[in-house]
């Protein structure tokens, strides 16, 4: 957002640069015309002013001829006559610069012509009396009649004169007028245009500081982020490449160099330079994974092992991904981390992961092995036993028979001991197959395999419907089994057991003995019996594989049932609680999970 | 019929519950021949042998030297030979696996093998004296392993 803000404003500057331009050139052009107008009007006034200048002259040419002429008519000294010549020649220069003064004024030409008239009668005269004065007196008639003429021609020629200087005062006066008009507009209109300029100037200067501001900010910044990401480095162990893939030039941060135990930029940034300290073994590999990195555009993260300047073996993690830069230059950008920690740690855990399966597995075969091997010895023993009671009976003394019906319980309870051991290792054993089941089945065929038992002790079943679920069906019938045994087992002696069976559906948080986390939905089921119960401190020792509560003599017992329905709901992902009153019964609440989730 | 007496056969390794194998149909009171072999090789070797008097009841235990009776199962399962023996596996384990297998295999009975004498002598005659036509026809694997 702010880079585009900053691009848009760059095109703004340069328009007022444009802008600029052309008004100043405008501005230039304006004056220069304007210059050239004042010295055209200059030129004018200067034309008109000579112009008035040579027809004074001309008139005091001829008031000079004529001051000659009566000079010389007083005194007929013939010096007074000089001027009179001279002006001749005067007035003829003068008339002429006025001619060609005028010559594209046709007003003036005309003028011109009625004052040549003029002047030549004039002039005419003037030689007419002069000669006329060498023969007459000055008081002759003729003589003066022509010097009335000649001074009538003289008033006319005045009047021509003033006419013609009026014509030219009149004709500067409008170019005077169109002048000032030009004068007064073309300043202001420069001086607008010239404030504008000014104004926008302002506003790029204001703009292009306010740029620099934000430059020198995102400047700041990007120094302060170089300077974290320099330390998250140090401390991720971690450096960061880039490969401009227009140059195909590659840059290294410090750490990188430091990884490979070398000062900051010490080489070369370059895959070739890298690959130098790349294990041996691992440089096949390293290839063929980057050969791919720029067609793809992507890095996945990959693992190999570096032999750093020291020759220490380390174990590096690289990565990366291209990136197109805003201008829309492309950059592959990765990372490579030093995790020879991690990779060790999860090679360690992995052996101790493989030694503790294998150890685990030896565990539950031999457990396997040596119940279903000690079967057989057993199974015999009893057999030649129940053959001896049979046959040889008779034969044996008081004592004797003792003996027997010793060696048959204790070989029966070995024999129950090594079934529930089997029993046990084949929970954990066996491979876990999930299948839709019916409970209530389940409950069913455990009451008809218990069924001789229920008679014997008069023990009434009661139970909800329980839901059809994911299970594991034969532990489940198991775990039925193990838990209605229990009951009928550790009854009261006099009263008849009674078990209640009750199913709901709850949420794992409603549950105060469950994990709060979970917003799992489980099936709570309970058995709740009548028989002898437990003290409550002995609550969950009751799930330890061998524990007992009771001497074998008073309840027979190999303590491994509870435990084995503790490994059964815990293969279901549910949970198992026991609790008790002393002589008045137990609880045990079974929590399986709705839905079995791997 | 046209033999009046029930032909049986087990192979077993254990020369004790051979024995006692023998001494149970010596006290029941059915018309039997009982042969026992002491591993698998023995007795498919003589099964094999044109002039073998094939049984009418064969009692495999599993867990035979050289050849296994889930083995021996398997070689007389797949000939047309022996396809009118009776086969009940007679073995220690009551292992999941191994009822599942034997009866894929396609064995028709699969007993534990009990552990007093009297049991012994119970199972044995109601084996033999089964109406096998009757129990293979309705066979499932809830009524494969005999209880008892």
């Amino acid at each position: 957002m702010r880079i585009r803000r900053i691009y848009a404003s760059n095109i703004f500057l340069k328009s007022i640069f444009v802008i600029s331009i052309f008004t100043i050139f405008f501005i230039s052009v304006v004056t220069y015309k304007h210059i050239s107008l004042v010295n055209n009007s200059f030129r004018w006034v200067n034309h008109s002013y000579e112009i008035n200048l040579e027809l004074e002259r001309l008139v005091s040419h001829l008031k000079d001829a004529e001051t000659g002429q009566r000079g010389f008519l007083l005194t007929q000294d013939s010096a007074y006559l000089a001027p009179y010549l001279n002006s001749k020649i005067k007035i003829a220069t003068s008339f002429a610069k006025v001619k060609a003064f005028t010559k594209n004024n046709p007003l003036q030409q005309q003028n011109i012509r009625a004052l040549k008239f003029y002047i030549n009668k004039r002039q005419n005269y003037l030689s007419l009396v002069l000669h006329l004065s060498r023969e007459k007196s000055l008081i002759d008639e003729n003589l003066k009649a022509k010097l009335d003429i000649g001074r009538v021609t003289m008033d006319s020629i005045r009047t021509q004169i003033d006419d013609m200087i009026q014509l030219e005062k009149k004709a500067l006066k409008q170019r005077e007028l169109y002048y000032n008009d030009t004068m007064k507009v073309t300043p202001v209109f420069i001086y607008v245009t010239l404030l504008i300029t000014l104004v926008l100037i302002s506003i790029s200067y204001l703009r292009i500081n306010k740029d620099l501001e934000k430059f020198k900010n995102a400047n700041n910044r990007l120094a302060v982020l170089n300077e974290c990401n320099n330390l998250a480095e140090n401390v991720g162990s971690f450096g960061s490449w880039q490969l401009d893939l227009e140059t195909n030039e590659f840059i290294f941060s410090d750490n990188c160099y430091r990884l490979l135990g070398f000062p900051p930029q010490a080489f070369l940034a370059s895959q070739d330079n890298f690959i130098k300290y790349v294990h041996p073994e691992d440089v096949q590999t390293f290839r063929k994974i980057t050969s791919k990195m720029v067609k793809s555009g992507k890095l996945n993260p990959f693992t190999y092992r570096i032999m750093r300047k020291d020759k220490k073996i380390r174990y590096f993690r690289t990565t990366g991904r291209i990136v197109t830069s805003k201008a829309g230059d492309k950059i592959l950008i990765g990372t490579n981390s030093d995790v020879t920690d991690e990779v060790l740690a999860s090679l360690s855990l992995a052996q101790q992961n493989t030694e503790l399966e294998a150890t685990n597995k030896e565990l539950l075969a031999f457990n396997y092995v040596a119940s279903h091997d000690l079967q057989e010895p057993l199974r015999k023993i009893q057999t030649f036993v129940s053959r001896l009671s049979d046959k040889e009976y008779e034969n044996l003394s008081d004592s004797g028979k003792e003996f027997m019906g010793r060696i048959n319980s204790s070989v029966e309870r070995m024999r129950i001991l090594i079934d529930d051991l089997l029993q046990y290792s084949r929970t954990t054993k066996t491979e876990k197959i999930f299948e839709d089941c019916d409970l209530n089945q389940l409950l069913d065929n455990v009451k008809i395999d218990m069924a001789q038992l229920i008679e014997e002790k008069k023990a009434k079943i009661q139970y909800q419907s329980l839901p059809q679920l994911k299970v594991i069906s034969f532990q489940i019938q198991q775990l039925f089994s193990n838990l209605i045994n229990n009951s009928l087992k550790y009854s009261k002696l006099e009263i008849a057991p009674e078990i209640k069976i009750l199913c709901q559906k709850v949420i794992a948080t409603d549950e105060e003995r469950l994990p709060k986390n979970s917003k799992e939905k489980f099936y709570k089921i309970t058995f709740i019996d009548n028989g002898i119960g437990f003290e409550q401190e002995y609550a969950e020792k009751i799930f330890v594989l061998f524990n007992r509560l009771h001497n074998k003599n008073d309840y027979e017992g190999t303590g491994i049932g509870l435990a084995i329905c503790k490994k059964i709901v815990e293969n279901h992902r549910g949970f198992i609680f026991g609790e008790a009153t002393p002589n008045v019964g137990a609880i045990f609440t079974i929590y399986l999970p709705e839905e079995y989730n791997e | 019929m046209d033999k009046d007496y029930i032909h049986i056969i087990l192979a077993d390794d254990d020369e004790d519950d051979r024995l006692l194998f023998t001494d149970a149909f010596d006290e029941l009171k059915i018309n039997t021949k009982v042969n026992t072999f002491n591993d698998g090789v023995e007795l498919m070797d003589y099964l094999n042998s044109p002039d073998a008097i094939l049984p009418n009841v064969l009692f495999l235990d599993l867990n035979m030297p050289k050849k296994n009776g889930i083995e021996c199962l398997y070689e007389i399962k797949s000939n047309d030979r022996f396809s009118d023996i009776a086969i009940a596996i007679f073995s220690t384990s009551s292992s999941e696996e191994h009822i599942e297998e034997t009866f894929v295999q396609g064995a028709n009975i699969y007993i534990k093998k009990p552990s007093d004498f009297t049991t012994l002598k119970k199972v044995l005659g109601d084996v033999v004296t089964i109406n096998w036509q009757y129990h293979t026809s309705g066979l499932n694997k809830d009524n494969f392993l005999l209880r008892l």
